[in-house]
């Protein structure tokens, strides 16, 4: 049987939760919970967001694309997430107006707070304004929330190349950026 | 006082990405995290006013449902608090406290962290996702979504930052 597998709603809400563990885990044990470290990017104080995101976004690519070529995960049937590319544009640059200014995102305002951080709770229930005044705007934005969608979109296809020479371009400049970041930190130490 | 003991970022990073992974090996889909906010968010004003929760369509998606609460997100991002209040109660970092830049008023911070949050949620909704649901796991797919989100993110932050320099440093 090929991966995805199909689940009852009390097993698949099971998993949910383990996979949440795991990810609150390594987001509070990466430092992931402190909104120091979480902007210290943006001020070229401290690198780990991106140390942590890059490393694990290319170790999630680079095991995905292996398990479908050896056709042990159907990538047919695992949900790709859409692009919209015009209101992931604007909607990725108010989202880091907004992480810089409240220093959380989503997950790591929860890790905050699970750590006793109550600026958190504050962030988080901003959040849910945020989504409230979305909801309630939605009938002007809707055209174009819903504009510029590029079905099935991801960088191989766009390209027209292997999806292994992506992901080592990927691997390679991530790699340079790893090293120059700890030749910064370190000069700055 | 509190160690900030943490792991090193790539460790971490390894840990994360086998996370993602095996979500979507075993699930078929990504780890998320905003959309959590949102539905919470229109089940308490269902609560509150169902006569107006109605009439917004943006939430109808999550409230049309049998039961909304029995969401994927929600119970993962339940998973997510649980196993990020472990990791700092072993830890020793875990400590009741109003986190803010040193020389920054309590007052000023409540408004910052408040209104970041408002940004963060309507932002969310208009990429569909946020940094978890669209940059992780669309970047692990190596969907475009995922990379035009991270790119216009950074580049915003980096602007800001550079703008307002008394928010965190």
């Amino acid at each position: 049987m090929t991966a995805p597998f199909i689940f009852s709603q009390n097993i698949s809400l099971l998993i949910a939760v383990i996979a949440g563990l795991f990810f609150g885990l390594f987001l509070e044990r990466g430092g992931l919970g402190n909104p120091h470290k979480l902007t210290g990017v943006f001020y070229l104080t401290d690198f780990t967001v991106p140390k942590v995101m890059f490393t694990a976004i290319l170790v999630a690519a680079s095991g995905l694309y292996l398990l479908s070529d050896l056709r042990l995960l159907d990538m047919d049937r695992v949900w790709l997430v859409p692009t919209f590319f015009w209101p992931q544009i604007v909607g990725g640059a108010l989202f880091g107006i907004g992480f810089v200014v409240s220093g959380y995102c989503p997950g790591t305002a929860v890790a905050g707070f699970a750590s006793g951080r109550l600026d958190a709770v504050v962030t988080m229930t901003g959040i849910g304004a945020g989504s409230l005044l979305f909801a309630v705007l939605y009938p002007y934005s809707e055209s174009f929330c819903i504009s510029s969608a590029m079905e099935g979109a991801t960088l191989p296809k766009l390209l027209r190349i292997n999806h292994w020479f992506v992901i080592v371009f990927l691997i390679i400049f991530a790699g340079g950026m790893f090293y120059l970041m700890e030749k910064y930190e370190k000069r700055g130490s | 006082m509190v160690k900030n003991n943490f792991w090193s970022p790539y460790i971490a990073g390894i840990g994360l990405g086998l996370t993602l992974l095996a979500t979507f090996y075993i699930a078929g889909w990504g780890l998320g995290a905003s959309s959590a906010f949102s539905l919470l968010t229109g089940v308490g004003l269902k609560d509150v006013s169902p006569g107006y929760a109605g009439t917004l369509k943006y939430f109808s998606g999550y409230l049309n449902v049998e039961s909304p609460l029995m969401n994927w997100v929600l119970f993962e991002v339940g998973g997510l608090f649980l196993g990020a209040l472990a990791a700092s109660l072993i830890s020793g970092n875990f400590k009741f406290r109003f986190d803010k830049a040193a020389h920054m008023r309590t007052r000023t911070r409540f408004l910052t962290a408040f209104g970041g949050g408002i940004l963060i949620g309507f932002a969310s909704r208009l990429a569909r996702g946020c940094t978890s649901g669209v940059a992780l796991s669309g970047g692990a797919q190596l969907a475009v979504s995922g990379w035009i989100f991270v790119i216009a993110m950074f580049v915003s932050g980096f602007i800001i930052a550079a703008f307002f320099r008394r928010l965190w440093s």
